[in-house]
This record gives structure tokens, C-alpha cells and sequence, in this order.
């Protein structure tokens, strides 16, 4: 019997499913694997019915965990998709400032009618089986992940910075290039991409499980930042594991 | 030496790429720096550059690259090494010749690999002498600023013409097909070479205080140097960017990557480094390089002492990219050494320029990348996490291993991991595993049932030597998991008891219900032939155990044993050697009469990917049986 698997958004673009919805050629192989009982971007029909659940997005609001222990409950696997679900995302740049404030440049006058709390991943509430990261996901790496979890494999994700990548694929420095990356404290999985495609590295994966950021933000006032400017390098995907 | 003018060398270089039969590739510009890439016309060549990205090595050993394809029915295919076309590189400058000389002795050794061979032979070297030297180039310090052998043909830029040297009859026979007016030199051109030359070597802006001859000499007096490795590499950003834009480094990792049918997939192996933080990590999360200083002074060990003992080089050509390519710049050998030599001299260490060991170069076979198939024949549970699988190759041959060698097993799409064997080799037709569940693969061997199939490759290493032992008494001490390859010395020496002095028996685990192969070992306390103590951690309330509470070390003193006579054979997790080791010592054995059986994480098996690395050893290819007088030198073994 093929698994069942449902996808489910929080806080997020919905961009990490858009990149499923668009696996063109491979869909078709992949429908031969698992079926699909809830995917809002594709699909009307929902079934609480389901074996594996990749969530999108991070959690915003207290009232959010409910729904996230009850998907936990549902499925057997969960997979967090994309930045927001895995890592936080750039929905944590808002931890930087008082809630409130947030609030009010947001909604203005009407902010006492909505509810807020700090940007966070879902493995800050609820266990999680395995991650695809990224701003968005690659089809590639969603796909390694299916696989794995169909084998009965914890899926391999690299523990070393996007650097591996880069000198594989032979690229100019970003640094060279007269720009300021963190590819040196970020987890690569993703080829490079972005340096590839030359300009840098972002950190939408995420840290590294031992980053030396004293290192990397040295390396970045070496090249010409200020420390506060290296320091904000940081902040816009690492807001919530900087937090922690 | 002969001569092209540089319209002719551009009309050569364009007939090599006009024959369809060959592939051409040279150096060109990438933004602001170089790199080999293929060629479309003579005019993309950029002889005038100082360093490219990635050596020529990309080629040979490719970052990536198949190994096998697998298909669950029919089992595994390597794939061919056979080059569809012959390649020409063109621009090499003469370090990347003498890296690539090197990688060949360390590809052909032991175990070749046809892949890197493959691909050597079918390819040309145009190299080229050096016109920029790069800011961080240090090859004059290596002696490797210029070359006279190990091209096909050897460029010198004289402004309005190339002086080539033929350096082998494929040069020779590239140049008489493709080139037109090549012209002997004159002997004022041979001189302007030679000139060139010495003012390549002379230009390097880096350069060693000292002869690097003394480099593995120095070395070996820094080691555990207080402070000196930590200093170094404080900064270190566990990238790998050193290692793997290296001309000479050559670990790779080994992953299956199967299709979404999950029914075929293939096997590859990509580039890896050890300065990278998981690199020495195994199954049970142990990593036996934890430390940024510990990984990055094996990076130099390697390169400056382990390679030089192994085949009298230092694998270093002094190129200069990791040195370039290091962001917090603490990856240059130049500046590390030039300390080390500055310390030397201040500490008053002697160093003479190390005597180069005997080498000798055995090529027996070929790397076989692709398993035998085999078929689970039988699978007992042990305890909750561990299992026994019987085992018959389809080929219907035996295993022919010693006790305590190893295999790799290979679980379709998941991968490949080393298993100790468990069985006697007087057990034939079929061998034994018992397997804990860790990792990914033995997680998935643990679903597998009787008549499914697996992958064999094996058996690796050296075993313990049961001729050797004959005669001897034996004092075998297993801790948890380590009763499984002893397991195999013990039943292959019970089938020859008459043969061997004593056989005593130490066995502990955690608790009792941990205790591997519980009823045959148990049976073994009711044979005179054999003294047998066993001993668990703790028991828990629930649990019976009459015997012996408390860790291993507590049973070594409730056996009398004659310390001369008597060989102990050592296997357990890795926190016990040094307290059982202690403690026969204490009691009088000596160094050379406890054999040890070590873990780590073997991928390639035949001591070339690097990941089972301890120092200047290899567990795959020179253990994973050891004799501990062998080892206590080798600070990451125990």
C-alpha cells in the first residue's frame, strides 16, 4: 500500500510547495510512490487520514501549536519543508524587534486584534522526523528526501558549509567577488546554487551543527564590513538559532 | 626541444580539437581567475595564467562519478572504466605534473583503481612552464616550480613562439599528426628555456625558511607540541576549502542514490575531506577526530609525514590554493612551517632530513567497487538491537576469510557499511554476521527477512593469525559488540582445541539482557577445555544474572594466567582498550602479546578514501586486527 502524505502551511510563501507542485516530469513517478490526500495548491479534497506530513512555514502564534500537535498526532513522519518550517526563516527577523512594535507597523491601528509571538521552527514545538532545507526547497533534495524515507532511511543531509559545494563546482569566491557571504557557517545540500548562479550565499539552510562564527564574522570585517554589519549578516535566516 | 610558432601551435591545438575522437580541454578564464574547462577554439587558451581553481586532478578523479548501477532483480553492474574518448589537457603547470604523479602511486597501490587508471592512460599531459607565478605559489620550496618528466609534450612560452619538449612517444605522435612547421630549436632557444626556468623558481614570493626535506623530520617532533595545533587552527572553519581544492588529496565518500522506483539506482563516490567536522564519525556517533586542531594537524601529517613514510614523498607540490582558498588565511603551509621551523630552532630540536624508508609499491589487483550478490539464509534475534543473519554468496563459493576480517555488506539504495565477521572459517558454505542496529544500513538489514538479498564485498584486512597463536594460551576479553569477531577466532580455535594451550574467556556487557549469542556462549561455562567468566555493568530488577557484577576490568583479576605464555586477544567499545590494556600490563604481559581489534568507519576497504585513517594507519587495510606494540605509537589508535 502506497503511504499516504499530506502538506500543511503556517506561517510562509507557500514557495517550498509551489517547487512540488512544479516537479513536472517526476510528479508522475512520485504519484507512483505515495498518494497524495491533502495539498491545498493542488487539490480541493482533504483527508486527516495520512502516514507522512511535510509542513511549510514557521510558527507565528500560540494558537498554531494546537494544530501542529494534531498533525503530529495524524502522522507518523513529519517532515519540515523550507526555511520557515526548518530553521525559522526570514520570518525570525521580526524576533529582533518588541513584539508590539511588529504589531504595529503590520496591522497599525487594528493590532490589538491580532495575535504574535516569536518566529520559530517547528521542531520548537513539535519533534520532527526530517528536514528539506532551504529558501526554497530544490526539487532534488525534496525528492532524496522521499526517497529516503520510503527506503526506511534517515535522510543523509550534509553537516559542512556550502564552501564543499563551491570549490566542486569550481566557483570564484563570493569573497573575490567583492562579496559578503556566509557560506562558511552554512549548511550546504543545496550545490551552491546561488553562488553558481554568482552572487552569495545567504544562509537559507541554516547553521552548520558547530559553526565558527567568531571565524566567519572576522573573515567578513577582514574583507571591508563593520562589525555590526558583519553581526547582521547573521540575522536574516539565522534569527531564531541565534536566539536559542 | 622543437619550436611552434604561436599561429602554428594555435593551428595544432585547433586540429586536436577538430578530431572528433578526442576530447580537449585547457585553461581559461573564469571572471577574474583560470580554470580547465573544454575548448572550443585555440584562442580561449589562457597560457599566461597563474594558478586555476581546481587542479587537473577534476579529470582523473572527477568530483563525482558512478561507480556501479544496482537493480534490485539482477543484483550490481560496475560500471566500465573504459574512456569513450582520448582526452588532451592543455596548460598543465609543472606542480599540478608532479601532484598528478603522485595520485598515480597512491591509485596504483595495493588495490588499483581502475577508474583513475583508466582515465590516465587515456589522456595526454600538454604542460606548460609557469609565466605568473600566483601571490601564495610555493612550488620552488617543494621542488616542483618546474619539472623534466611526467608530460607528453612541455610548453615554454618565448614570446613569438613555443619551445616544446617531447616528453613520451604520445607526445611525439600528437605532434607529427596534428602540428605543421614544427622546427628543431636552436640552441639560443634551449638556452632562453633554461633561463625562463631558473627565473620561475626564483620568483615565488613564499618560501620555506629551511629545506623541505626536514618537513617530515620536524614534524614528527610537533605532534602533541603544546598549544601549536590549537593556535593554528583557532580560526578554522571546518570548510574543507584547503583540502579539496588540493592537487594531491583524494578521499571520497560512497553514497547509493536510487531512482524513485526505489528499484534501480546507482553508487557514487564524491569528493570528501578530512578537515571536514563528521569525516571520522562512525555508526554510534564516536568521532575519532572531534577536534578542529586534530583534524587540521591530521591534514598536514598526512600530507608532510604519513604519505612520506608510506612512499617517500611529502605530498605537498607547493601550489598554493589551499593556502588562497582559506578565508580566515590559516591554511598556508608556508607560514605553518616556517613556525615550526622558527620553534625547532629556539626548543634546540636536531632535525636531519628524514632517511627515506624502503618502499615497495605492490599492485596485486584491481579495486572491486561492485558486490557479490549473497542471500540472507537465516536471521536470529539476539537481543532488541542486535541480530544474527547467516549468509550464502549465490556464486555458491565460500567467504575464505580469516577470523576477524571484515565485509562490506550493501543494502540496495541505502548503501554499503563493514561488518566484522562472526563465524569460523571451518563453518563452510555460508558466514555469519551479527550486526547491531546504528545506521541507516543496518537499520534496513534489520527489515530484511530470510531469502532476501544483500551485496558482499570482502573479506578486507588483516585478520588475527591463527597459526601463529598455535600453541599459545589464549585469553580472549570481548566488551558488548567485540564478542562478534572474536567470536570467529574462538569457534575457528575450539574446531582446533588440541592445537592451542589454554582458552580463557572474558565477557562482559551492560546488562543482561544484552548479553550476544546467549546460550552458546553461556554452554561454553560447562566445557573444561575452556575457563569462561562473564560479567555485566548492572542488573536491573527485572533482569536474573548470578554471576560476576561490574565493568570488564573486574574479571581480569579472577583469572590466573601465565603472563609469558599467554596471548590476550582484545575486542569492546572504544573506552575499554585503554583500561584492559592497563591492566594486563599491570599483571606483566607484554606489549607484543595483547592483540586488539578496532573500529572505525572502513568505507572504501582497501586504504584509499581515508575515512578509517588513525595517524599514518589504515584499519581497513592494515587492521583491523592489530598488535598493540604495533599501534601504542599511533596517539589517535587507543
Amino acid at each position: 500500500m502506497k503511504p499516504k502524505v499530506a502538506f500543511f502551511d503556517f506561517a510562509g510563501c507557500e514557495g517550498d510547495q509551489l517547487q512540488i507542485a512544479n516537479l513536472e516530469e517526476e510528479i508522475l513517478d512520485l504519484l507512483g510512490q505515495v498518494e497524495v490526500v491533502s495539498f491545498r495548491e493542488v487539490m480541493k479534497e482533504h483527508s486527516d487520514n495520512y502516514d507522512i506530513a511535510f509542513v511549510e512555514g514557521s510558527c507565528t502564534r500560540l494558537q498554531d501549536e494546537d494544530r501542529l500537535k494534531q498533525i503530529r498526532k495524524n502522522a507518523s513522519i513529519v517532515v519540515a519543508i523550507g526555511a520557515c518550517a526548518t530553521i525559522g526563516g526570514i520570518n525570525s527577523l521580526k524576533n529582533y524587534q518588541d513584539t508590539d512594535v511588529v504589531k504595529k507597523i503590520v496591522y497599525g491601528e487594528n493590532a490589538h486584534l491580532f495575535d504574535t509571538y516569536l518566529a520559530r521552527p517547528i521542531d520548537a514545538v513539535i519533534p520532527i522526523d526530517a528536514y528539506v532545507h532551504g529558501c526554497p526547497i530544490t526539487k532534488d533534495e525534496f525528492l532524496h528526501v522521499v526517497k529516503s524515507l520510503l527506503l526506511g532511511k534517515k535522510p543523509e543531509i550534509p553537516n559542512y558549509p556550502v564552501c564543499v559545494e563551491c570549490k566542486k563546482n569550481e566557483n570564484v569566491c563570493a569573497f573575490e567577488r567583492e562579496e559578503f557571504c556566509v557560506g562558511p557557517v552554512t549548511r550546504a545540500g543545496c550545490n551552491s546554487c546561488c553562488v553558481n548562479e554568482g552572487t552569495k550565499c545567504w544562509g537559507c539552510r541554516g547553521l552548520v551543527d558547530n559553526p565558527n562564527e567568531n571565524s566567519q564574522k572576522e573573515v567578513l570585517v577582514e574583507y571591508g564590513l563593520s562589525v555590526d554589519d558583519a553581526i547582521d549578516k547573521f540575522k536574516l535566516y539565522f534569527g531564531w538559532e541565534k536566539k536559542k | 626541444m622543437h619550436t611552434l610558432s604561436k599561429e602554428a601551435f594555435n593551428e595544432f591545438v585547433d586540429n586536436l580539437i577538430a578530431d572528433n575522437s578526442l576530447d580537449v580541454v585547457g585553461v581559461k578564464s573564469k571572471g577574474e581567475k583560470f580554470a580547465f574547462g573544454p575548448l572550443e577554439s585555440a584562442n580561449q587558451l589562457r597560457l599566461d595564467y597563474d594558478v586555476t581553481l581546481l587542479p587537473p586532478k577534476k579529470y582523473f578523479f572527477p568530483q563525482r562519478e558512478t561507480l556501479l548501477t544496482y537493480d534490485v532483480a539482477s543484483g550490481f553492474q560496475a560500471k566500465d572504466p573504459k574512456e569513450s574518448k582520448f582526452k588532451i589537457i592543455i596548460g598543465v603547470h609543472p606542480y599540478d605534473i608532479m601532484a598528478l604523479l603522485h595520485m598515480d602511486e597512491i591509485f596504483r597501490e595495493t588495490k588499483s583503481d581502475p577508474y583513475y587508471l583508466e582515465r590516465r592512460y587515456a589522456s595526454a599531459i600538454i604542460g606548460v612552464n609557469i609565466e605568473n607565478v600566483s601571490e601564495s605559489c610555493f612550488a620552488s620550496s617543494m621542488g616542483c616550480a618546474t619539472i623534466d618528466y611526467g608530460y607528453d609534450l612541455m610548453l615554454t612560452d618565448l614570446g613569438d613562439k613555443f619551445a616544446i619538449d617531447v616528453g613520451s612517444h604520445k607526445g611525439a605522435d600528437l605532434l607529427n599528426k596534428y602540428a605543421k612547421d614544427v622546427k628543431k630549436a636552436f640552441a639560443r632557444d634551449i638556452q632562453a628555456v633554461g633561463k625562463k626556468k631558473t627565473e620561475i623558481i626564483n620568483a615565488s614570493k613564499q618560501k620555506f625558511n629551511f629545506s623541505s626535506e626536514l618537513i617530515p623530520e620536524m614534524l614528527g617532533k610537533f605532534y602533541d607540541k603544546d598549544g601549536f595545533w590549537e593556535n593554528h587552527s583557532d580560526q578554522c572553519l571546518s570548510c574543507g576549502s584547503c583540502v579539496l581544492v588540493c592537487p594531491t588529496c583524494y578521499c571520497f565518500d560512497v553514497t547509493d542514490n536510487p531512482e524513485l522506483s526505489l528499484k534501480k539506482g546507482e553508487r557514487t563516490r564524491t569528493w570528501d575531506g578530512c578537515l571536514l567536522e563528521d569525516f571520522a564519525k562512525v555508526a554510534s556517533g564516536e568521532n575519532f577526530r572531534n577536534t578542529r586542531a586534530a583534524r587540521y594537524r591530521h591534514r598536514y601529517f598526512k600530507k608532510g609525514k604519513y604519505l612520506f613514510d608510506r612512499f617517500g614523498f611529502v605530498s605537498c607540490v607547493g601550489c598554493g590554493r589551499c593556502s588562497s582558498n582559506c578565508l580566515p588565511d590559516i591554511a598556508n603551509p608556508v607560514n605553518l612551517f616556517n613556525d615550526m621551523y622558527s620553534l625547532s630552532l629556539k626548543a634546540g630540536f636536531q632535525i636531519d632530513s628524514a632517511t627515506i624508508p624502503d618502499i615497495s609499491i605492490k599492485t596485486d589487483s584491481t579495486i572491486q567497487f561492485a558486490p557479490k550478490m549473497a542471500t540472507i539464509v537465516k536471521k536470529v534475534p539476539m537481543t532488541s538491537n542486535e541480530t544474527m543473519f547467516e549468509i550464502k554468496l549465490d556464486d555458491k563459493t565460500d567467504l575464505g576469510h580469516q577470523p576477524g576480517q571484515f565485509v562490506q555488506v550493501s543494502v540496495f539504495g541505502v548503501g554499503e557499511a563493514p561488518f566484522g565477521v562472526s563465524s569460523s572459517p571451518t563453518n563452510k558454505g555460508s558466514f555469519e554476521l551479527c550486526i547491531r542496529k546504528l545506521g541507516n544500513v543496518t537499520t534496513k538489514i534489520h527489515t530484511l527477512n530470510e531469502g532476501d538479498k544483500i551485496g558482499i564485498r570482502g573479506p578486507f584486512g588483516k585478520g588475527f593469525d591463527s597459526e601463529f597463536l598455535k600453541g599459545k594460551d589464549l585469553l580472549f576479553i570481548a566488551g558488548g559488540l567485540g564478542i562478534v569477531p572474536l567470536r570467529s577466532l574462538l569457534n575457528y580455535v575450539l574446531a582446533n582445541r588440541k592445537d592451542y594451550g589454554r582458552v580463557m574467556l572474558l565477557y562482559g556487557c551492560k546488562e543482561p539482557r544484552e548479553l550476544l549469542f546467549g546460550e552458546e556462549i553461556l554452554s561454553l561455562g560447562e566445557r573444561d577445555d575452556i575457563e569462561f567468566k562473564a560479567t555485566v555493568d548492572w542488573c536491573p530488577e527485572d533482569e536474573v544474572w548470578t554471576s560476576n557484577i561490574g565493568v570488564i576490568t573486574t574479571l581480569i583479576p579472577q583469572v590466573d594466567f601465565d603472563p609469558q605464555k599467554t596471548y590476550a586477544v582484545v575486542c569492546g567499545p572504544p573506552i575499554m582498550y585503554k583500561f584492559v590494556i592497563r591492566d594486563l600490563k599491570s599483571r606483566n604481559v607484554p606489549d607484543d602479546h595483547i592483540i586488539v581489534s578496532l573500529e572505525r568507519r572502513m568505507k572504501c576497504g582497501v586504504g584509499k578514501c581515508g575515512h578509517c585513517q588513525i595517524n599514518q594507519v589504515y584499519v581497513c587495510k592494515d587492521g583491523p586486527v592489530f598488535n598493540y606494540s604495533d599501534i601504542k605509537g599511533v596517539p589517535e589508535a587507543l
